[in-house]
């Protein structure tokens, strides 16, 4: 049974052992220990832990937004709000209550699950019922309407924000960036392995009715309400987790994690991944992040004018997005896929 | 039939809708000047045969010809602009237009209504008090005459007919029927229709569309006959 | 009158009279007033064409707020360039050009974005609104990249723009009530359009039954492209207008896409009368709602940019359909 199951996963094993040896891979290299110099977070290996650290919040994030996308078939324009509202409880919780440590961390971590879970119901509540282009409405106002709110309220220092500074030591990513790029990791293997679960499971064969034709699932007999709910109710605590362990990584909480930038990054990796696959939405976080960093200090000279691709990084993705739409609306992986289906034939 | 008196030819069409594969194989021939009838159980495939031929739901293969012109490929306001007049079942009117503006976006060159309007008016006399109000507050049958009445508007040669009766008090059919009669004498008209009594008392041609397939087809003189043959696939005596 | 029309009245009254009882006095509630109605119209611009593509062709245009924004800084950019200035030292002359040319930018990039980008994804509607949303990205982003991300503030003077008259002791801009004017003007204008020329019974019809409308003969597709391209001068007209006062940045396309929508759902979708009567509404809320928000003894300022949200998010709980809607 392991065995086979292993057998069948191979590349996901692989990756995954990968990613666990890479930190100590790279401070081999490069002579800089994973662990950091003198307690102090310098060295390639801390550096790269970091990235890929914000690769695995990207990657979670993409793939909470493709379980409404891709494989529910809801537009969302709000996911910002829950990425962003988790990091605001989480330092609510530590800054401004007696809870510190591991407690206060417990704590946050609960309220998060539970607020945006309820935040994803009542959103749905309200806007489901009606066409789909109602709750894309609604979550983008919705999502706009927190991200201006949180920038003028008093208590969390509005547009600054405020720095997140009674972390246990174990998860500080300043002091323990090794265990920090663990947990990360494992958030992301956890959210991969429950969506998996999810979608091959009965639920997920719902959902995926639902996404081909909502009228006809709700003619054979499911409330598909119900299934809408659910769906967008998990995305949204998944995505409230992606959303605490960015915060815990910049040690700081502001307005940006509300920004509508959070939104559009999933949207852009889901699609560009390719939504409704399982690997997508990684590969789109994955490829999308780590573009923008590497070709962050690139200009290329086109007939004598020079092109930042750095300041430019942006508005290059809404353009490579835009010809995905069009063009390869299966995304990278579903493309890739249908493509090899045609050549076993 | 020689082929070329019919201005009507569908030959072997499939039709798709999704993933559904709905008609698997309808033919039809309908000579100028007649009146024909597709008749069949609901679900059959008659109103997927008339969105076909007006080309909403394009058929994958087979052939459509009107008047020898093949009609595969074209999107619906072509086929329209050929001189086909499509009324929808549910008496799909507009609304919120009023009775006049419903007739008046029939137009393809412009005074086509003005042309029509006492052809019109003379089939259907009620509507000449209603030019002024919205579709939506005219009853049942009004309604069912100003989609006809739509579908006159333009020169049509040939009108595609929905249920026609769907829905409406005996009284109305009759006035209906007698409207789609006068008509016929200018142009050929092709009906679907779950009424029996009214498609026998109509039409000159018909087809039995089943499961997706016509069945069988002929003179309606002949079908009247065959107590056999409905029953089996009308289930109406 | 029917229910929605008394409705609408009613909501419209108390705005206004929770307006008055805010004032200190009349000229300042004068002030508020034509703050709101000044709003309300540049709403409009952006919301009726937002409506009337949505009703028609079931695209929510989520690029609309950026047409707004283009708008904008064309007719800044046409305004102060050196070169348009030495040939047509009038500023008032200039004016008309710069918002000229913006409707044109406007209708251009509307025609483009429906003919070659939206064309072909009518079969796949959930991309058409994705896609929409990353052409109003991409727009956003172009804007940066070409007039950088600083904003720009109308610098040039004009007596158009800075004509005033005093009335109960205020000082009343006339360029604002010329665009109140303007906005009544094509409130009407357009509504003729849909009610009286056969364009506009087609877009009725269209917005009822698409399906119909094109087995009459009518190649709606070329309908779809009209519609887009005069959805999105009008609301590249309405950037271009706002220019004088809100300056150009790339903040107006969200600001005014946000609230153009709250004034769709407000209205109900597809409908021209609830989206004139929405556009009144929220722009008169909005003015009414940053005096109240601005009081010392509120002092919450938050409160009037949230007023579109919230008040979106009441009527989706309350009336869905809108105050013009046929239920969902």
């Amino acid at each position: 049974m392991l065995r086979r199951t292993l057998a069948s996963n191979w590349f996901y094993v692989v990756l995954m052992i990968a990613l666990i040896i890479l930190p100590h891979a790279i401070g081999w290299v490069s002579g800089d220990s994973p662990f950091g110099v003198r307690g102090r977070p310098v060295g390639q290996s801390i550096y790269w832990q970091g990235i890929l650290i914000e690769v695995f919040v990207l990657a979670v994030l993409a793939m909470s937004y493709n379980l409404v996308f891709g494989f529910t078939g809801v537009i969302s324009f709000g996911h910002a709000l829950f990425f962003g509202i988790g990091g605001y409880i989480l330092g609510v919780v530590l800054e401004y209550t007696d809870l510190t440590g591991e407690v206060g961390l417990l704590i946050g971590i609960g309220l998060t699950l539970i607020i945006s879970a309820v935040l994803g119901l009542v959103i749905g509540m309200v806007t489901l019922r009606l066409r789909g282009v109602y709750f894309a409405m609604f979550t983008l106002a919705v999502a706009e309407m927190f991200y201006i709110f949180f920038s003028r309220l008093a208590l969390t220092r509005a547009e600054d924000g405020f720095a997140l500074t009674e972390l246990p030591v174990w998860i500080d990513p300043t002091r323990s960036r090794l265990t920090f790029y663990y947990i990360a990791l494992a958030l992301l293997a956890a959210t991969f392995l429950f969506i998996r679960r999810l979608i091959f499971s009965p639920t997920g064969a719902v959902l995926l009715a639902v996404r081909e034709n909502e009228e006809r699932a709700r003619t054979i007999g499911f409330d598909t309400l119900r299934f809408k709910l659910l769906a967008i109710t998990l995305a949204g605590m998944i995505a409230s987790l992606a959303g605490l362990v960015q915060v815990i990584l910049n040690k700081k909480v502001g307005p940006e994690v509300l920004n509508v930038s959070n939104t559009i990054d999933p949207l852009l990796m889901t699609i560009i991944g390719g939504a409704g696959t399982f690997t997508g939405p990684v590969i789109g976080a994955a490829g999308l992040h780590l573009g923008d960093r590497l070709l962050r200090d690139l200009v290329i000279e086109v007939g004598g004018a020079s092109i930042d691709i750095g300041a430019n990084w942006a508005l290059i993705l809404g353009i490579v997005f835009i010809l995905v739409v069009l063009v390869f609306p299966y995304g990278i992986v579903g493309t890739f896929r249908r493509w090899r289906t045609k050549q076993a034939k | 039939m020689a082929a070329s008196e019919a201005i009507l030819e569908v030959r072997d069409i499939h039709t798709f809708i999704g993933q559904f594969h709905i008609l698997e194989g309808v033919n039809v021939n309908l000579p100028r000047g007649s009146i024909g009838v597709l008749l069949g159980r609901n679900g059959a495939g008659k109103t997927t045969t008339l969105r076909t031929i007006m080309g909403i739901t394009p058929p994958r293969s087979g052939e459509i010809r009107f008047e020898g012109q093949r009609l595969n490929g074209m999107r619906s306001f072509g086929v329209a602009r050929l001189g086909i007049g499509y009324v929808p079942e549910h008496r799909a009117i507009f609304k919120g237009l009023t009775v006049r503006e419903n007739l008046h976006i029939a137009e393809r060159r412009s005074g086509d209504f003005a042309r029509k309007a006492d052809l019109i008016f003379d089939l259907f006399p009620d509507l000449k008090r209603l030019v002024h109000l919205p579709g939506g507050n005219l009853s049942g049958g009004q309604q069912q005459m100003l989609a006809i009445a739509r579908a006159l508007v333009p020169d049509n040669r040939l009108l595609l007919i929905d249920e026609p009766s769907e829905g409406l008090a005996p009284v109305i059919i009759e006035q209906l029927m007698h409207a789609i009669r006068r008509l016929s004498e200018q142009t050929t008209v092709l009906l679907v229709e779950q009424n029996f009594r009214m498609a026998s008392q109509l039409a000159d041609r018909y087809t039995i569309i089943d499961e997706g397939r016509s069945a069988v087809a002929g003179d309606m003189r002949d079908l009247v006959k065959d107590q056999a043959l409905i029953q089996r696939y009308l289930g109406v005596a | 009158m029917r229910p929605n029309i008394l409705v609408s009245v009613a909501l419209l009254v108390a705005v206004v009279v929770f307006g008055y009882f805010l004032s200190p006095d009349l000229g300042s509630f004068g002030i508020t007033l034509m703050s709101g109605l000044f709003q309300g119209m540049l709403l409009f611009l952006v919301a009726s064409g937002l409506s009337i593509i949505f009703g028609l062709m079931d695209v929510l245009n989520f690029a609309q707020g950026a047409y707004f924004m283009v708008g904008a800084y064309v007719s800044y950019s046409v305004h102060h360039s050196p070169d348009v200035m030495a040939a047509i030292p009038d500023p008032n002359i200039r004016f008309f050009l710069s918002v000229i040319s913006a409707v044109a930018v406007g209708a251009v990039l509307g025609g483009l974005l429906e003919r070659f980008l939206l064309r072909p994804l009518y079969a796949r509607p959930i991309f058409q609104i994705v896609l929409t949303f990353g052409v109003a990205i991409v727009m956003t982003e172009a804007v940066e990249f070409i007039w950088s991300t600083t904003p720009y503030s109308w610098t040039v003077l004009f007596s158009l723009r800075d004509q005033s008259f005093q009335l109960f002791g205020q000082s009343f801009g006339v360029y604002r009530l010329v665009v109140i004017g303007i906005g009544f003007a094509l409130i009407i204008l357009i509504g003729l359009l849909l009610q009286r020329t056969r364009i506009g019974i087609i877009i009725r019809a269209g917005v009822e039954d698409r399906e119909m409308v094109e087995a009459l003969g009518i190649n709606v597709r070329m309908v779809f492209t009209l519609v887009f391209t005069i959805g999105c001068a009008v609301a590249s007209f309405g950037g271009a207008i706002a220019a004088p006062f809100l300056g150009a940045s790339a903040g107006l396309a969200n600001l005014f896409l946000l609230s153009a929508i709250a004034v769709v759902v407000l209205g109900g979708m597809g409908s021209y009368a609830g989206t004139a009567m929405g556009s009144l509404l929220l722009g008169l809320a909005l003015a009414v709602m940053q005096v109240f928000a601005g009081k010392p003894q509120i002092g919450l300022p938050v409160l009037a940019s949230m007023t579109p949200m919230m008040l979106m998010i009441l009527v989706l709980l309350v009336r869905p359909g809108g105050l013009f809607g046929k239920g969902r």
